[in-house]
């Protein structure tokens, strides 16, 4: 499978078809990432990017705290139209920054640790234990810190509460709180089938944990519960939401008094501007796998799809880059959607049986939160004519690919460049983007990304949003290079920019304070 | 027309032309084929049958499952004809997105399996489809399934060589139409009866019709998902093109309302594809002709199936197609005024109402709800209940105390409301509702 690698055009936008009969050039592919207007105006700001990088080296991350506060706003509002009440935590995993967790805790927002860095960073950060939850697996070092400090544990697995349990009695801890979480939830008629998963507890056996809740009320209080789906599927999850209310009934017969269903995160965000886009790339990649027209990546790599006798076979692996419903949008969905047993829409279930809905989102509530610097470091063809741009930067700093996620970054020119750029061609070009380390396989993308123009070395290209899992989750220190620096930035009344080293951002400081 | 078998009468379905009045074309005379009047309700009983009947004897006797990737039609008719031959039938999918088939499915003894949605937290190296998967799970336990597989079968094209196609040159006096219109599911149908059109007349156009993408028309796949058809081949149309969700129902409402023709939306897409895409060629021929008569051209689209099925579809892509006017007394018409003159009370006054006057409790929430904590003596007539019931009348006496209860206090006012409009004297709404109540700490039970 896979046509040569020297049928990968480099300009697209002059390709003369094969045939030599003078056809309309294609389109260039482009995927242009959606921007709303903080991320926007950062964008319009090269002397700043520039200077940035100049002084703190590339790759650079820069995140907007202001714009997460905004979206803790916007997934409130969905809770105020569903008169619901209840936490939205963040996923701290989807982003390492101090100033985004420092900005969080001066809204309402709560948090989800998942590590004991986590958790300290948090409640470093001016998080008050009762607005933190700790999940995902613990080891125990992870539970005395959780206990000890008096957050909401979100408990994995039966063994793990037996196990917070004995750790309250031997150190004679406070009574911890906690959530069960759960999984395998069954559904009648119509059997749906789930992504198997390694967390959490089958609904079907979770009596003896509720048992243990019941027998063990001095040490643990039950909350509630919750569940995780890996799945951009509305009716798996109201399958798992109403499950957990029915399972919120049993505890209070057991004399329990639950207030809390957890729905987990995976609420997605949309990373393009264009659906059309889009449509047109992810057919065209369909068209490339089954040979009917050149390549769009590095050896024909067919993102999960393979060719088997003209027929495509396999899954997309990519994220479906575009969402017409996304973050509070999709929650709003969600509680729209009927409750597959009891009938009456979600948030309607919740409410009538006064439940309070606690949501973990990361990448929609740090969606559109900030972008990825990198400097152009090379620009050269290969003897086939393929064009490569090598970025000071590794896969790993912007895992864009590691997450399936596929936008183009913006080129961001070295302003006061004497002459025309490049080689004085204006027109859109496909271009592999390589990264810095020593390896073949450091490719920032496998696809063939267009760009408006052919960069110069200097130029910058910011990868823009990728604050959801995107700046840190993937980086790591190969070849003793140092990690990239992030900082925090903003806008004062007036229009200008400030900004800081991520590590010194503090909410209160009052340089900033009014800034829109 | 006498038959043994019900199997007997799948297949032979009328030709039958669209009035030029309402389709507006000059010089074209269009048909439908009306698949739709097959046994089980769609052009899906040939391929079923076709694909199923080989193998019949075989899977009696070793009692194997049949199964198959099947979303719709084809699932209702391997449903129908497994339990005809005492099989069981099990149905697998990730795009049963028809309410009514699935339970019909579920009515007619199926088993139903859905595949898992997306996933959010992308696994790079996890590119196992769910056909993979499926077939997999299915070579694992070979013995006890008999998998029709109809993207790949080519059985499911044979039952339109042998039976649809020639049917429609038969009816057209032994020519083939100058046209030939499908909406390519599992491509079978189209592949089929192309075949057997152009061995008839090499010139015949053939017409194949997608979803527009991320658009949803139930039996039609989009231009991508065709790619994954083993039966599709592109070289069968020589044009195709996308239809949208709402040119569906449009198309599908003109046969419905103007042609007499139940059809649903896959239908309707078949007959809008046509209409839009001969539209032109039909002008062309008209405008040659100049005013002489032109020489009439033929068309046939395929009707695939019925319309009953479809209603949640139309409903929610359409609502307007299904509205009537308001009930006098519905929720929805209670004003502001109204509203701001209604009487609500607090948790501490409703208390001692309640100890004093003893008003009839109504708690507005589902039975499940209700039934999981209440305020002590409250009934439950849950509110979807209590707004048909209103449409009535007063469902208790105009001087009767009453005390209505929802989750926060909005839905209960809206129905003092409306209550008080109809002549009630004494309804009063908890302000707050059951949250406020449990928020005071006022005392509730279960059953």
């Amino acid at each position: 499978m896979g046509a040569p690698l020297s049928q990968d055009q480099g300009l697209v936008g002059s390709a003369a078809s094969e045939d030599g009969s003078g056809a309309a050039p294609e389109e260039p592919l482009f995927l242009e990432p959606r921007l709303e207007p903080p991320l926007r105006a950062l964008l319009a700001a090269p002397d700043l990017l520039h200077e940035l990088v100049d002084a703190l080296g590339s790759p650079l991350n820069v995140v907007l705290p202001e714009v997460v506060a905004s979206n803790v706003e916007a997934f409130r509002a969905v809770y105020r139209r569903h008169r619901l009440q209840g936490r939205i935590c963040f996923a701290h995993k989807a982003n390492a920054s101090s100033a985004l967790v420092r900005r969080l805790a001066d809204t309402e927002a709560g948090l989800d640790a998942a590590s004991v860095a986590e958790l300290s960073h948090a409640l470093g950060a001016g998080f008050a234990p009762d607005r933190v939850v700790a999940t995902g697996p613990k080891d125990p070092d992870f539970l005395w810190l959780a206990a000890r400090a008096g957050v909401t544990v979100h408990v994995d697995a039966p063994a793990e509460l037996a196990d917070l349990v004995r750790l309250v009695r031997a150190r004679g801890l406070p009574r911890v709180r906690v959530l069960l979480r759960l999984s395998g939830f069954a559904s009648e008629g119509v059997r749906l089938l789930t992504r198997r998963t390694r967390f959490g507890t089958p609904a079907g056996a979770v009596g003896e944990l509720l048992d243990l809740c019941a027998r063990e009320r001095d040490a643990v209080e039950l909350l509630g519960v919750g569940y995780h789906l890996d799945t951009t599927g509305l009716e798996e999850k109201a399958l798992a939401l109403e499950s957990c209310v029915l399972v919120l009934d049993e505890a209070r017969a057991r004399g329990l008094d639950p207030r809390v269903v957890d729905v987990g995160g995976g609420f997605g965000a949309s990373y393009l501007a264009d659906g059309r886009q889009w449509e047109r790339y992810t057919t065209a990649l369909t068209d490339a796998v089954l040979g009917r027209r050149p390549p769009l990546t590095w050896g024909g790599h067919g993102y999960g799809l393979r060719n088997e006798g003209g027929t495509v076979r396999g899954r997309l692996t990519l994220y479906p880059a575009h969402r017409p419903v996304a973050g509070p949008g999709y929650l709003d969905e969600l509680l729209n959607t009927p409750a597959p047993g009891l009938g009456r829409p979600l948030a309607e279930v919740l409410l009538e049986h006064l439940y309070d809905l606690w949501v973990e989102p990361g990448r929609s509530l740090v969606d559109q939160c900030g972008l990825s610097l990198a400097r152009v470091v090379d620009v050269r063809a290969t003897e086939d004519g393929t064009r490569l741009v090598r970025l000071a930067m590794t896969a790993g700093d912007v895992s864009l690919e590691e997450h399936g996620v596929l936008t183009d970054p913006v080129l961001v020119p070295r302003a006061g460049a004497a002459d025309p750029p490049g080689d004085g061609d204006d027109r859109p070009v496909g271009v592999h983007l390589v990264g810095d380390l020593c390896l073949e396989s450091d490719l920032v993308t496998r696809r063939t990304v267009f760009l408006p123009r052919l960069p110069d070395r200097g130029d910058l290209l910011a990868f823009a949003n990728t604050a959801g899992y995107c700046m840190d989750f993937r980086a790591h220190r190969a070849q003793m290079r140092p990690g990239a620096r992030k900082v925090a930035a903003g806008r004062r009344p007036d229009g200008a920019w400030w900004w800081s080293l991520d590590e010194r951002y503090w909410p209160h400081t009052t340089r900033r304070s009014g800034e829109s | 027309m006498r038959y043994d078998d019900i199997t007997e009468a799948i297949g032979n379905t009328p030709l039958v032309r669209i009035d030029p009045a309402v389709h507006g074309l000059r010089t074209i005379d269009l048909y439908a084929k009306l698949e739709m009047l097959n046994p089980f309700g769609s052009v899906k009983d040939r391929a079923a049958w076709n694909m199923l009947r080989p193998d019949l004897a075989g899977a009696v006797e070793r009692d194997a499952q049949v199964v198959e990737l099947s979303s719709g039609n084809t699932a209702k008719a391997l449903a129908v004809l497994a339990g005809l031959h005492g099989l069981r039938f099990r149905s697998v999918t990730n795009r049963m997105r028809v309410p009514e088939l699935r339970e019909l499915l579920l009515l007619l003894g199926a088993e139903i399996e859905e595949l898992p949605g997306r996933s959010e937290c992308l696994d790079p190296t996890d590119t196992d489809d769910p056909l993979t998967q499926f077939h997999r799970a299915l070579t694992e336990d070979g013995a006890h399934h008999l998998h029709t597989d109809q993207y790949f079968n080519p059985r499911n094209t044979e039952a339109h060589t042998t039976g649809t196609g020639p049917e429609i040159v038969k009816d057209l006096g032994g020519r083939a139409p100058d046209w030939f219109v499908a909406c390519v599911g599992t491509a079978g149908s189209s592949t089929g009866v192309a075949r057997v059109l152009r061995e008839h007349d090499p010139g015949v156009g053939v017409l194949g019709l997608v979803a527009a993408k991320s658009d949803f028309i139930p039996g039609i796949r989009t231009l991508d998902e065709v790619a994954e058809v083993g039966l599709f081949d592109p070289e069968t149309y020589d044009v195709i093109e996308a239809v949208t969700a709402d040119e569906a129902i449009d198309g599908m409402v003109e046969l419905n309302r103007r042609c007499g023709l139940l059809a649903g939306p896959t239908s309707g897409a078949a007959y809008r594809g046509a209409v839009s895409h001969l539209r032109p060629l039909d002008e062309e021929r008209a405008r040659r002709a100049s005013g002489e008569p032109a020489e009439r051209a033929t068309a046939v689209f395929i009707a695939c199936d019925r319309v009953e099925s479809y209603l949640g579809y139309v409903r929610r892509r359409r609502p307007e197609l299904l509205g009537r006017a308001p009930h006098r007394n519905a929720l929805a018409t209670v004003t502001e005024a109204e509203l701001a003159a209604v009487r609500d009370a607090g948790v501490a006054e409703a208390r001692r109402w309640i100890e004093e006057e003893r008003p009839l409790v109504v708690d507005l929430r589902g039975s499940h709800a209700y039934a999981a904590l209440h305020i002590e003596g409250a009934i439950n007539i849950v509110d979807e209940l209590f707004e048909q019931q209103v449409h009535g009348g007063l469902p208790f006496g105009r001087d009767r105390p009453v005390l209505l209860v929802c989750p926060v206090g909005e839905k209960s006012a809206r129905f003092a409301a409306l209550l008080t409009r109809m002549g009630h004297t004494n309804v009063r709404s908890l302000a707050g509702g059951v949250v406020a109540w449990r928020d005071a700490g006022a005392p509730l039970v279960r059953e």
